[in-house]
């Protein structure tokens, strides 16, 4: 089974519910997906990852070949290929890697060449759970193609997977989420965290994926999400306090449950709450 | 010869548009003829790749020359495979007083180093 956890905004706790639910759920797999700012490996401990790198391809000219016609051009919506007076001009970063202008070229001129634009890190933490993170090249413009390639390096089903999703609602989050079974929304009960959690929730709406919400920092903010989750009908999978000790831990790169004992039964229980949920579609 | 320059409106009055490939409009001057014609900037709203489109543009309007706020790397090259000059707009704020500062010699021509364009 393969949960996402998300959040409309960034620094709301995707990562530290992930890395929570890692070390107390047996057999559970964790992802990095945030391939522009991994971090959960820092909480995790990971020891020596195995790491291969990604490629894309983007398209090469043969110059003999193309007439300038302009049709790879018009095709490509990210203008990655332009046709200009006396050569195509290419921009390789800017290059989807959707395989078009191939396809439209009527003389056969382009050809592809691959580019390296990240890494898959693959190991095993202090914890001793598998865990697997990307990181995309700077400059790179999407990181799209390493979350997929990410999500295959395990196809197990009988472990429970989870996904530290990029916050927003980006092809990249997409990419993300998209074959989850379960998504965990991550919000802070402030006016912002509410605002952008509205985002995801439409776009997990969209996707059908179900979805339930944990409540970080509760005691922070007002009223106001949960009184849309209950006009939304939204089930509260479970709440961390704003305390703290959690903050204080978090930058110390440490996993709150482990030191802090009383919030042990935090995550096993939310888990549950998740497989009941799940159950009760 | 004809030139371009990045206007927020259409005519001489308008202001100047300080981004060149999400600049509103771009008005063209045929230094020739007179005749003044202000296009719609198609690739404003492009979610990538803005500049080499909007250069693409006016290779399709003809424009010899383009005088520019500053360009980014990829509208830089695009400049150079359509063979349009790029002229720096300096501070100048209308587009009419732009034209004048052009026909009298006074606006710089941009010089790349290494890579990077200097105004």
């Amino acid at each position: 089974m393969k949960i996402a956890v998300l959040s409309g905004k960034g620094g709301t706790g995707k990562t530290t519910v992930t890395s929570n639910f890692a070390v107390n759920i047996k057999n559970s797999i964790s992802i990095d997906s945030d391939v522009e700012e991994p971090n959960l490996h820092i909480f995790m401990d990971m020891k020596k990852p195995a790491f291969k790198p990604v490629y894309t391809l983007y398209p090469s000219i043969d110059e003999n070949l193309c007439n300038l016609c302009g049709r790879c051009g018009e095709f490509c919506n990210y203008h990655a290929i332009i046709p200009a007076k006396n050569q195509v001009i290419v921009f390789s970063e800017s290059c989807h890697d959707c395989g078009g202008c191939k396809l439209v070229c009527p003389n056969g001129a382009i050809t592809y060449k691959k580019r390296e634009i990240g890494q898959i890190f693959s190991g095993r933490s202090k914890y001793d759970t598998e865990l697997h993170y990307g990181l995309l090249n700077i400059g790179e413009m999407s990181g799209v193609k390493i979350i997929d390639q990410l999500k295959q390096s395990t196809d197990s089903d009988e472990n429970i997977i989870f996904i530290d999703s990029p916050p927003g609602t980006s092809c990249a989050t997409v990419a993300a989420v998209e074959d989850a079974d379960y998504a965990v929304i991550v919000s802070e009960p402030t006016p912002f965290g509410v605002s952008d959690m509205k985002m995801v929730v439409e776009m997990l709406r969209q996707m059908k994926i179900p979805f339930g919400l944990i409540i970080n920092k509760a005691g922070l903010g007002d009223e106001e999400i949960y009184h849309y989750c209950r006009d939304e009908n939204i089930e509260i999978l479970g709440e961390i306090p704003f305390d703290k000790r959690i903050a204080e831990l978090y930058a110390h790169g440490k996993i709150f449950s482990i030191s802090l004992p009383e919030y042990k039964n935090l995550f096993t229980d939310i888990y549950k709450n998740i497989i009941e949920e799940r159950r009760s579609l | 010869m004809r030139i371009s320059i990045c206007s927020k409106k259409a005519g001489l009055d308008s202001l100047v548009d300080e981004r060149f490939g999400r600049s509103e409009n771009f008005t063209i001057i045929d230094l020739d003829t007179d005749i003044v014609e202000t296009i719609e900037n198609t690739a404003k709203n492009d979610p990538s790749g803005a500049g080499g489109e909007a250069v693409r543009l006016l290779s399709k309007y003809k424009v010899d020359v383009a005088v520019v706020p500053h360009l980014g790397p990829k509208a830089e090259k695009a400049m150079e495979a359509f063979e349009i000059k790029t002229i720096s707009q300096g501070d100048y704020k209308i587009v009419g007083e732009i034209l004048e500062a052009y026909k009298a010699g006074k606006l710089k021509e941009i010089v790349k180093i290494k890579g990077l364009t200097r105004l």
